[in-house]
């Protein structure tokens, strides 16, 4: 009988056990399912706030992404993407998404001169690139200090100790290259509102030069009172852009520009 | 026949010589330094401009220097002298022409210009300039030409003023229409017209100015001919290139290229007065004119009238759904894939297209049917086929997924708008047969049940939600934090602190400095052992340990086993007086003595000392 009772205790432990695990959704399933029953508006704005809480996450840029290409905001969306390919450089989703975003915004990307260079530069993100040069340089520096330290009484030891210094220096050396020749990502922005305006001078009232586009990639420079200067790489177009049109893709490096300084890498510090 | 008269010509050298002479020594005193200022007119229309002629006469005098007047151009254009002697009396003068105007309608008042003639000072009287407004103004004829360098005024004169240096024109090579479509790269033909008889020098390429259409492709090359446009002769440097843009509408073709330009400076040619003689001939007006004209050179950017090109945006309706963007005329060339395949499975399939038009903007075909496929971006590489770069083919060669397994008939298909025929197209490649391993994917279907409405219909083909949410990163790359630095100067510390252990190891390990120390512990101990001897009184001791002592520091010094050295060696390579020979001397000399018991003498003990520390200090070479 008491077998029995236990029997029936512990059914029921597991039973509440069980249905409380399906009552309780984390923040981002919720989200995932405004995504799913079509509430794309709210499944955006649940995102948004994860990422304000829980700070960057790749497949919650990439569901953010998605979530403006369904509400047909393609600024929004490609700027999503391209924050997701910043921490998740090789999903092939991800290339696959934000394609069809630039595609549905017409804001075609020049292909560069050397697709080759631009596919193996493109193939770690910068962050990957950074902390490949700072461990192939701990490494070197470890190797240095072991080899210094202790004689390597074998001849294979010392060889290999040689080759992987080698590495660790070229390494480096690709790593430094790679992280120069992509040093121009830290004034990236994105343009998110079909009327963003590309105007004379840093007002209202300036006259108007030209409309990018959403989703279009521009150079961002300086900034003055609620405009910032941008550039429209392939085309001559240049000016004043108002800041809530524009965003940058690495947002705090470049909100703060001044007040950082920068590296010889190009690379700008964040303050 | 001429007959020559001895010392005639001597003769007439000499009075010629005087007479210059004469006629210059009198000319200053001749008469009073006169100065004259004279417009040719009082008013002219804004943009062009009047002579002034300022006239020195009776005296040597310096370059004057117009005081500069707010809105009025002055330009020099020239000076020249003249002599006169008209009854016995020399006049020299020299003449001063300036072109003055302004862009600017109003009176203007040129001031008394003052010049030091022969050490004083002269001044001319003030001129007015009145400058009509162009619109309202009928130049008078003879008005001279506006000067150079001055904006037009408007109308044809400013037409003129523009093209002065030349001008840019753009033409569209395309036929049977005058506009183009977005994403489309257009022929264009860049024609500069320069005069022909100036002289130019390009100093850039075809720049555009406006931000509607990009250029691509403008030859390296361009090809120069002399061609006549509206009875004027130019010489034509033409350009091939493409034009593209990426919005519909109506825009200025704004394309320019910097120049510098020499033309004949028209305002300053004053017509030939004809003298006499073989070529006093209009004929030759022209073209002594010419050569009397003087060019002026300028730094100008020829720009092409806005002539507007229609951009017109590609057709909605008979879009493809696998349209991309490309824009031309294409057709497949080859491709290939593999004939097994499993589900899941990702392998490359490579594609060839060729043709002409917009390769940038070109995306890689898709298999099909597409819902049995899942493709990814892969590369590409682009092969011009002329040296314009608008025919071309472009392979592919990208990764492919079957989401359905069993035997299946695959073709590429790829969609293109052809603007010659203002129509999508749709290419299909022959089909191949393929063999699809393992099971259907299906997609992961959602397990709750829901009665909020309906999803809308997906615009395009959405790589799925991530399920999963991944763990936290930055967007900030390490380079821009200064972890990187801290990092960097981490690795740096080990590098120099490997550094510092080697270098101590190597310190440690070298033989020369264990030799070093050996010998000194050496020589230490037998120091300790002679003063031991001594204490005892141990004659013989005290020698043989003090002699071992120098024997060490000798050894490590000639670089031989201490045993070797003897009185012998010492006597050969050291002076008898230096204190190792001395005191070896008396070492052997007490032990041949036979006094083994007995005082050590402080004078050995000194002799020690020194002997010890002549070797001490650098080596005593023999």
């Amino acid at each position: 009988m008491t077998l029995y009772r236990l029997s029936h205790l512990i059914c029921l432990l597991l039973g509440s056990a069980a249905l409380g695990a399906a009552a309780t959704t984390t923040p981002f399933e919720q989200a995932n399912q405004h995504f799913k029953t079509g509430e794309f508006a709210a499944a955006a704005r649940a995102y948004e706030q994860l990422l304000t809480t829980e700070g960057p996450r790749a497949a919650v840029f990439y569901n953010l992404g998605n979530s403006y290409q369904r509400l047909g905001q393609f600024g929004p969306a490609i700027l999503a993407y391209e924050r997701a390919r910043l921490l998740s450089p090789r999903d092939p989703d991800l290339s696959v998404n934000l394609a069809l975003a630039r595609k549905a915004a017409a804001a075609f990307e020049e292909p560069g001169a050397h697709p080759r260079l631009d596919g193996l530069l493109n193939h770690l993100s910068c962050n990957e690139w950074s902390w490949l040069v700072a461990a192939a340089a701990l490494a070197l520096g470890g190797l240095t200090l072991v080899c210094g330290a202790v004689p390597l009484p074998r001849r294979w030891l010392r060889t290999s100790a040689r080759v992987a210094a080698a590495m660790a220096g070229i390494t480096i050396v690709t790593g430094a290259a790679a992280l120069y020749l992509r040093r121009g990502e830290h004034t990236r922005g994105i343009v998110l509102s079909a009327a963003a305006t590309v105007r004379l001078s840093p007002f209202d009232s300036a006259e108007a030069l030209g409309t990018p586009g959403p989703g279009r990639s521009v150079r961002l420079g300086a900034h003055t009172g609620a405009f910032r200067y941008v550039e429209v790489p392939a085309t001559h177009l240049r000016g004043w852009m108002a800041d809530a049109d524009v965003a940058a893709i690495i947002p705090s490096l470049i909100l703060n520009p001044k007040e950082g300084k920068g590296n010889r890498l190009g690379w700008r510090f964040l303050p | 026949m001429v007959t020559r008269i001895p010392g005639c010509n001597t003769f007439l050298r000499r009075a010629t010589c005087a007479a210059a002479f004469l006629m210059l020594a009198l000319c200053p005193g001749a008469r009073g330094a006169e100065v004259q200022a004279q417009l040719d007119r009082d008013s002219v229309p804004a943009g062009n401009g009047a002579l002034l002629t300022l006239r020195i006469s009776g005296g040597r005098a310096g370059q004057p220097d117009i005081p500069p007047v707010e809105n009025l151009i002055v330009q020099p254009r020239g000076q020249s002298q003249q002599m006169q002697v008209i009854n016995g009396q020399t006049t020299v003068s020299v003449t001063y022409n300036y072109v003055v105007g302004s862009n600017t309608p109003g009176v203007y008042q040129i001031p008394a210009v003052e010049i030091m003639v022969d050490g004083k000072k002269f001044s001319t009287q003030p001129l007015k300039l009145k400058v009509l407004d162009a619109g309202a103004a009928n130049p008078p004829a003879g008005t001279p030409p506006s000067p150079p360098g001055s904006p037009p005024a408007g109308g044809a004169d400013a037409d003129a003023a523009e093209h002065r240096f030349g001008q840019l024109t753009v033409e569209l090579v395309l036929k049977d229409r005058n506009y183009l479509f977005v994403g489309e790269i257009a022929p264009v033909c860049i024609r500069a017209w320069i005069p022909a008889d100036a002289r130019a020098q390009l100093r850039s390429g075809i720049q555009p100015e406006g931000q509607a259409f990009t250029l691509h492709h403008v030859s390296d090359q361009p090809q120069q001919t002399q061609e006549r446009k509206d009875g004027k002769r130019y010489l034509v440097v033409t350009w091939f290139g493409g034009i593209s843009a990426t919005k519909a509408g109506k825009y200025p073709a704004s394309l320019s290229v910097n120049a510098t330009v020499a033309v004949r400076d028209t305002s300053a040619a004053t017509p030939r007065r004809r003298m006499g003689g073989p070529f006093d001939d209009p004929f030759f007006d022209r073209m002594l004119d010419d050569m009397n004209t003087p060019m002026i050179q300028k730094d100008v950017t020829l720009k092409s009238d806005d002539e507007q090109i229609e951009v017109r945006p590609l057709p909605s309706a008979g879009r493809p759904a696998e349209f991309t963007g490309a824009v031309g005329n294409f057709k497949f060339d080859t491709w290939e894939l593999p004939a097994t395949w499993t589900t899941g499975e990702p392998q490359q399939i490579f594609a060839r297209l060729s043709g002409s038009g917009n390769f940038a903007l070109m995306n890689a075909p898709q298999p099909g049917p597409a819902a049995a496929w899942k493709t990814y971006p892969g590369q590409s590489e682009f092969t011009p086929g002329d040296n314009a770069s608008f025919a071309g083919s472009k392979s592919f060669q990208f990764s492919a997924v079957p989401r359905k397994g069993g035997p299946q008939q695959v073709a590429l298909t790829f969609s293109f708008f052809d603007p010659a025929t203002a129509a999508y197209k749709t290419l299909t490649s022959p089909p191949r047969n393929i063999e699809v391993a393992g099971e259907d994917l299906v997609d992961a279907q959602p397990n709750t049940t829901t009665t909020a409405k309906e999803p809308d219909k997906p615009q395009d083909d959405l790589a799925g939600q991530h399920p999963a949410l991944t763990p936290p990163g930055t967007l900030v790359p390490l380079v821009s934090r200064p972890a990187f630095v801290r990092l960097l100067a981490a690795a740096a510390a080990l590098c120099g602190l490997g550094q510092l252990l080697a270098w101590l190891r190597r310190r440690r390990g070298d033989p020369q400095r264990r030799a070093r120390a050996a010998m000194e512990c050496a020589t230490r101990q037998a120091r300790q052992t002679a003063a031991q001897c001594a204490a005892a009184r141990d004659v013989a001791g005290f020698f043989a340990a003090a002699r071992r002592a120098i024997q060490h520091r000798l050894g490590a010094l000639w670089n031989q086993p201490a045993q070797a050295i003897t009185l012998a060696e010492i006597q050969a390579r050291l002076p008898a007086a230096s204190p190792v020979a001395r005191f070896f001397h008396e070492a052997y000399h007490q032990e041949y003595s036979r006094q083994t018991i007995g005082d050590i003498e402080p004078h050995w003990q000194a002799l020690l000392d020194e002997a010890l520390a002549s070797l001490t200090e650098p080596a005593p070479r023999p």
